[in-house]
């Protein structure tokens, strides 16, 4: 099945218009915002949704709490959409909705979506490293740092991190019902999945969890490198924004990271270069722990050297 | 809640003046000096409550999405925006999430008696 990602999560929430402020200054485009409901785009279309909790159009969450209310996958053709359909109905109802998406419900109580990919292609060249020995390099006079005031955006909805109760079950179905494959797992956690049509690392990750932390951990967007995507979550802790974990650099699927608090009940994280694998990576298995989850995680030191005004010691404790 | 007194010692760190922070309000404080709010006041029905920065559901897990964003929208829960456990603003106690019948861990407020906001050190 050739799923090839996220294409949009829905989330309902009880404050329209901080959500909004607060996606704007994460780097996404609004798109349509009223003081019910919005819709903030990444450069290739894919987006987060947002709706007023109590807004009918929303579908429930898997429990009372949790702000996620769907997450929508793209596939590649209308052959995948049918066979999805006639694979979620022999156990379970299949809704067509009016703009041709199907809607059914996961394992673990997630409504899930199924719409035809429809996010737009682009070019943009993503980070480039000047490394003697090297073959690409960035042009002659292109500056490696973001310069104060340049636009940063996220480029794609990247992945979602669901606290499921049965995590076997869970992965199940995504495995053995949408055609998911495992890439790397965490000893007695979870599988990071990835979808047929994707090269990603992951797409979705899932959490063992008790049930009442049933919900999400996190989502992210991928951004252009790791420079711009930590030059942006300087801006946004500049904005007030409270982070939570990073920047750093995850182990399995290399993505670097950085994880922020968020108005929907969980982390949003903004991500940059992630490995890609097809169906001849052979899965590792890791047990969870901080050593096994971040390869660095790295500290801004604004006063490193003796000067004017600066202490002998710069701010070293 | 805050208490009142007369003259509070030298040692114990000012906040604010307890009526900037309003019914239904919050805002955070950098008490210890550490870049990061070490703690939180919110005043519900009336009174004021200290609470520390740290959701007990993960090893002191910072908890508002924006600067002073502690509460939900309505004002009557303290939500932990990591991931979303919901406390009573007057007592503390998680409601709902990941740490339901847990506490937040108070801090004892102070108002002098020209209106001024501290926390014993």
């Amino acid at each position: 099945m050739k799923i090839v990602g996220l294409e949009s999560l829905i989330f309902g929430v009880d404050d329209v218009r901080g959500a909004a402020r607060f996606l704007v200054d994460y780097g996404l485009t609004p798109v349509d915002v009223s003081d019910r409901r919005g819709r903030f785009e990444a450069i290739d279309g894919t987006a987060v949704v947002i709706a007023r909790q109590d807004d009918p159009a929303l579908p429930p969450g898997p429990v009372p709490g949790c702000r996620l209310r769907k997450t929508v996958m793209g596939v590649a053709d209308d052959a995948t959409l049918g066979a999805i359909a006639a694979e979620l109905r022999r156990d379970r109802e299949v809704r067509r909705l009016p703009d041709g998406s199907i809607e059914s419900i996961d394992d673990s109580g997630f409504v899930i979506g199924f719409q035809l990919a429809a996010r737009r292609p682009f070019v943009l060249a993503g980070e480039i490293s000047n490394a003697p020995g090297g073959v690409v390099f960035r042009p002659i006079n292109s500056l490696g740092v973001p310069p104060p005031g340049s636009v940063i955006r996220p480029r794609s909805l990247s992945h979602v991190v669901y606290f499921v109760p049965d995590v076997v079950k869970a992965e199940a179905f995504y495995v053995n019902r949408l055609g998911f494959r495992c890439t790397d797992r965490f000893t007695g956690t979870g599988p990071f999945l990835q979808p047929g049509g994707s090269l990603d690392h992951h797409t979705h990750f899932l959490i063992g969890a008790p049930p009442h932390m049933h919900g999400v951990e996190h989502f992210t967007f991928h951004f252009g490198g790791p420079s711009e995507m930590i030059t942006n979550g300087y801006r946004f802790v500049e904005k007030g924004y409270q982070a939570f974990w990073g920047p750093g650099r995850h182990i399995l699927g290399s993505n670097w990271f950085w994880y922020f608090n968020s108005p929907f009940g969980c982390h949003i994280e903004m991500d940059a270069d992630m490995d890609q694998h097809d169906a001849s990576w052979q899965p590792r298995e890791a047990t969870v722990s901080a050593d096994n989850s971040q390869t660095f995680l790295l500290k801004m030191r604004k006063k490193w050297y003796p000067g004017p005004g600066i202490p002998e010691n710069g701010d070293y404790a | 809640m805050a208490t009142t007194r007369e003259a509070v010692p030298a040692s114990w760190v000012h906040l604010c003046r307890a009526d900037e922070i309003g019914e239904a309000q919050s805002r955070g404080f950098d008490a210890d000096a550490e870049g990061q709010d070490s703690l939180f006041v919110v005043r519900w029905q009336g009174r004021l409550h200290g609470w520390r920065n740290a959701c007990p559901h993960i090893g002191g897990a910072p908890m508002a999405w924006r600067r002073d964003a502690y509460l939900n929208a309505e004002g009557t829960r303290i939500v932990c925006h990591a991931h979303g456990a919901e406390f009573m603003p007057d007592t503390g106690l998680c409601v709902q999430g990941p740490c339901r019948g847990e506490r937040l861990s108070r801090i004892e407020l102070v108002v002098d008696t020209d209106g001024e906001l501290f926390v014993k050190s």
